[in-house]
């Protein structure tokens, strides 16, 4: 009935898992297919009367098409809002309602929801997921209502925040791509524009067995459990896979720049963003421990240069996505009161000049190789990060053992690889720089 | 390593606004169409039984300093977490000219000790992936310092965090970098309206009580000298009343050994701490409008004082509170379900020795504040004037007690909870009794204490938003106090 696709996995299930300190603690997990293509994903841990369930779906807003874009999001409201067998709202209320927690969330690249509950309502959940999967209840009054939630979503998170607007802007000036360039939460003409047909394609094409995967992680049993997932979403039908999105993005061949007012902020913002590499690729382990050399903890040098010493900036970062196709590299910085923005964004590229020139100390990529371990040590703690992590990385790289393997990577990174890096991907070209000024202040001084 | 999902829906539930979303004309929310709701089909395979659990106990012993040691060991993983508490070191205890001087101290107590800079601290522990952290309430009568680390580096972290605690030098340098990087921070909060809010609902529920801090001021930090630092810090710092507690992979005697060699130093001061005191009692209530320009939304608030921690009404306030203002509860079924005036809208209450506050939230679009203030208050009125539904109060309760088998992943929340016990002094078997308490909550008792604690005289209004949209709701209520978005009142 279940094909197993991960004959050595399946193996390891029964196998005694030596713990050592340095490597911390291995996940076990079993992964098979159902008939209909949805991967199922299982991992047993009996230290808590706890489960979670996730379910990704292979679908994020790198799929919109042109003038819908938002439309992922706004799908994702539309799964709680009923389905064959359960009424809207029924469900974030029968999970509350039993001593859970639940929530929805989408990326570019994939669409999660996920619910952890005392172990014994093992089935409640497999069965509000099974249902929607199966059976979403769509109509006109459910997509008026969903436009209305993500309007509110929109204005609390994007409209009435400072720098809300630098945050959108950001993908936009530094994609050619279309799949990330416009931002997940969308265009309210797009969303206005989204028809109870489009609702009803999308679910039909994106959300299928073949296109998702469902892992389970806490004190369950796999058999029975499988069994529970047999019955609640053996029957649902396959569709043709999705076509997947060309992610790809042309080479650039100029810097990008340009200025915001923002009514909202009283500090200038340096927003600086490169094109980085997908995720789970040699170059982005690299780019994770260089990110850790120049942005991990106090002794990190943006923080000690830029923060500390000149205190140009009252806080800056750099860090690097982790996407499934070319993510960004992000450096920002708030400018201190008095300091000019210039002087940030000089100081910014003198510490990445430095990173590229070398030395890098060894204590620098020690910090990050036991910060890999010390992540390795901690996801133990949590059945829900587990749940989300095999899932995704089971649908992005078709490898959950990552799970397990990740960290190596890490600890194979040298300084002449993050310099490589560093030389490779922190390029004038690949370069797109915004800077948002407070409204007022702009007004007063225009350099 | 760093991630960065960009995660627009990270709360993203469930609505029901009948708006327009294609012609979204001024007002349109207001005309909104009441939606349905909340469906319920009773077809989900729900377990009836509730998932009992007893919380794992605690080791305690005591340090030969008279700080007191709770550690819970969890052996899943090879780390470990310490945490000191020190009782008497928080803002509760800032000199009322000084507001924010224990965050101060605790901010600057990173910063160089008598043989090691900020520098040279956070080399050491960044490169063994460990942390140490010293945190102090604005309001809150302790003092954290912080410490954690891989099993195998813990000798190196307890040394890092004992001289953090003992031996804090506050270089001068140090403090005018901190003074500069704060002046900012105090500067940006006010671009947020949860904070204008805050600090606005709090002047209103504990006046000039210590409870109403919710941030330093810019006059503090700039009085703020390396003298007052050491005195707050020799004064405060003492282990007379600290608890330190541990969770991980780590044994209480162990733990034991390890604290004694690490802490040993840390002499007993003898000095008594003085009692909090509780906040003047409410004298009415009170409407406040926060003007921030460009706003789009309007937040709302409803607070009042609330009841403190050992106070017999605090399970059915715990059970009330969730009917009204909980997850799928009634403000956020009504307001937004319904409604659609806004993302969420929920209600929550903290309770320490003293009472702490109540509080009912939402940020709705500025053109329907003042449907959804009408709503709003009008939720808080039933529950006075209503017993709440039996299945209401079924699932309240059952949500509650079920939730306490996901308490057992984590162990730092079971230690919260025993932590608190300690604190506030409750019963030896209160955290194995409390299940039942929680369910021997009536209708009855909601009612009462919603009559009692929700009444209109103690509900203080605050709105943080557009000028011209909201004075006019507000001012049907009452009259109405008018501030700045620098805190600052508007004569008009």
């Amino acid at each position: 009935m279940f094909r197993p696709i991960r004959a050595a996995v399946v193996t390891a299930l029964f196998a005694v898992v030596s713990v050592s300190a340095a490597d911390g603690p291995q996940v076990k997990f079993t992964d098979v297919k159902l008939k209909n293509g949805l991967r199922v994903i299982i991992s047993e841990d009996h230290t808590a009367p706890t489960v979670s369930v996730a379910v990704n779906y292979f679908v994020g807003s790198a799929d919109e098409k042109a003038r819908r874009t938002g439309f992922a999001h706004l799908f994702e409201h539309m799964m709680f809002k009923g389905s064959e067998n359960v009424g809207a709202g029924e469900h974030p209320a029968l999970i509350f309602a039993n001593g859970g927690t639940m929530n929805g969330t989408t990326n570019q690249d994939r669409t999660l929801y996920f619910e952890t509950l005392p172990a014994n309502q093992l089935e409640l959940a497999l069965f509000l997921e099974g249902d929607r999967m199966k059976s979403l209840d769509i109509n006109r009054a459910n997509l008026d209502n969903q436009k209305g939630a993500v309007q509110e979503e929109r204005r609390l998170r994007v409209d009435n925040q400072p720098y809300g607007q630098t945050f959108e802007k950001t993908g936009e000036q530094a994609y050619d791509n279309p799949a990330y360039k416009h931002s997940i939460i969308g265009s309210m003409e797009d969303l206005s524009a989204a028809s109870v047909d489009d609702v009803a394609t999308f679910f039909k094409t994106y959300y299928a067995p073949n296109n998702a995967v469902l892992s389970i992680v806490g004190d369950v049993d796999t058999k029975k459990t499988m069994a529970l997932v047999e019955k609640y979403f053996g029957g649902i039908l396959r569709q043709p896979d999705p076509k997947r999105p060309d992610l790809a993005e042309a080479p650039h061949t100029a810097e990008r720049r340009s200025t915001i007012e923002d009514p909202l902020a009283r500090l200038p913002r340096l927003d600086i963003v490169w094109i980085g590499p997908p995720a789970q690729t040699t170059d982005s382990a690299a780019l994770d421990v260089l990110s850790d050399v120049l942005s991990s903890g106090r002794s990190a040098r943006i923080n000690q240069v830029i923060v500390r010493e000149k205190q140009l900036a009252t806080s800056a970062a750099l860090f690097a996505s982790d996407s499934k196709g070319p993510g960004l590299i992000t450096a920002f910085a708030t400018v201190a009161p008095g300091k000019n923005p210039a002087e940030v964004e000089a100081a910014i590229y003198d510490e990445i000049e430095k990173v590229k020139k070398g030395p890098i100390a060894d204590w620098e990529i020690e910090k990050a190789h036991n910060g890999a371990r010390r992540n390795q040590a901690a996801q133990v703690t949590s059945t829900l990060s587990r749940a989300i992590q095999l899932g995704e990385y089971a649908m992005f790289f078709n490898d959950p053992n990552l799970i397990n393997t990740r960290t190596e990577k890490i600890l194979k990174v040298t300084a002449a690889d993050v310099q490589r890096v560093a030389q490779k991907y922190f390029t004038k070209e690949n370069r797109s720089v915004i800077l948002t000024m407070p409204k007022a202040a702009a007004a007063k001084g225009e350099r | 390593m760093t991630r960065h999902v960009c995660n627009v829906a990270a709360a993203a539930v469930l609505s029901a606004a009948l708006v327009d979303a294609q012609a979204p004309a001024p007002g349109a929310g207001a005309q909104a169409t009441k939606a349905e709701g909340t469906v319920y089909k009773n077809k989900a395979p729900v377990n009836k039984e509730i998932l009992r659990v007893s919380l794992p106990k605690p080791k305690e012993a005591d340090l030969s300093n008279g700080v007191h040691l709770i550690v819970l060991e969890d052996h899943r993983t090879p780390q470990v977490n310490f945490s000191m508490i020190i009782d008497g070191a928080g803002g509760y205890y800032d000199p009322p000219a000084v507001p924010g001087l224990a965050g101060f101290t605790a901010s600057l107590m990173r910063e160089g000790t008598a043989t090691k800079s900020s520098e040279q601290i956070s080399e050491q522990l960044d490169r063994l992936a460990a942390s140490v952290s010293v945190g102090a309430g604005i309001s809150s009568p302790s003092a954290t310092v912080n410490g954690s680390g891989l099993t195998n580096n813990l000798d190196t972290v307890l040394a890092l965090m004992a001289d953090v605690l003992m031996n804090p030098s506050f270089p001068q340098a140090e403090i005018d970098r901190y003074k500069t990087r704060s002046r900012a921070g105090l500067m940006q909060q006010r671009t947020q309206p949860g904070f204008l809010a805050s600090e606005r609902l709090n002047k209103a529920v504990f006046g000039d009580h210590p409870l109403a801090r919710v941030s330093a001021t810019p006059a503090a930090l700039d009085a703020l000298t390396r003298d007052t630092l050491l005195e707050f810090h020799k004064t405060h710092y003492v282990p007379d009343r600290a608890v330190l507690a541990v969770t991980g992979d780590i044994t209480v005697e162990q733990a034991k050994a390890k604290a004694e060699a690490a802490f040993g130093a840390w002499k007993k001061s003898g000095a008594a701490l003085p009692a909090q005191t509780e906040a003047a009692p409410l004298s009415g209530p009170t409407i406040s409008l926060v003007v921030r320009p460009n706003s789009v939304q309007t937040s709302l608030r409803i607070g009042t004082q609330s009841i403190e921690r050992k106070n017999p009404d605090f399970f059915a306030l715990t059970v009330g509170n969730r009917i009204l203002g909980g997850a799928s509860g009634r403000l956020f079924e009504h307001l937004r379900e319904q409604k659609g005036y806004t993302y969420g809208a929920n209600s929550g209450f903290a309770s320490s020795r003293i009472p702490g506050s109540w509080t009912a939230s939402t940020d709705v679009r500025s053109e329907v504040t003042d449907a959804a203030l009408t709503d709003l208050i009008d939720e808080i009125r039933q529950m006075r004037e209503t017993p709440v539904t039996e299945k209401e109060l079924a699932d309240a309760k059952r949500a509650i007690v079920g939730s306490f088998a996901r308490l057992l992943e984590s162990p730092d929340a079971i230690l919260a909870n025993y932590i608190d016990q300690h604190f506030y002094q409750l019963s030896a078997d209160y955290w194995d009794t409390y299940p039942a308490k929680i369910e021997a909550v009536t209708a009855a008792d909601i009612q009462r204490v919603a009559k009692k604690y929700w009444t209109p005289e103690r509900l203080q209004i605050v709105a943080v938003g557009d000028l011209a949209k909201v004075e006019p709701a507000l001012k049907k209520l009452g009259a109405v106090q008018i501030f700045d978005a620098e805190g600052k009142p508007i004569e008009k």
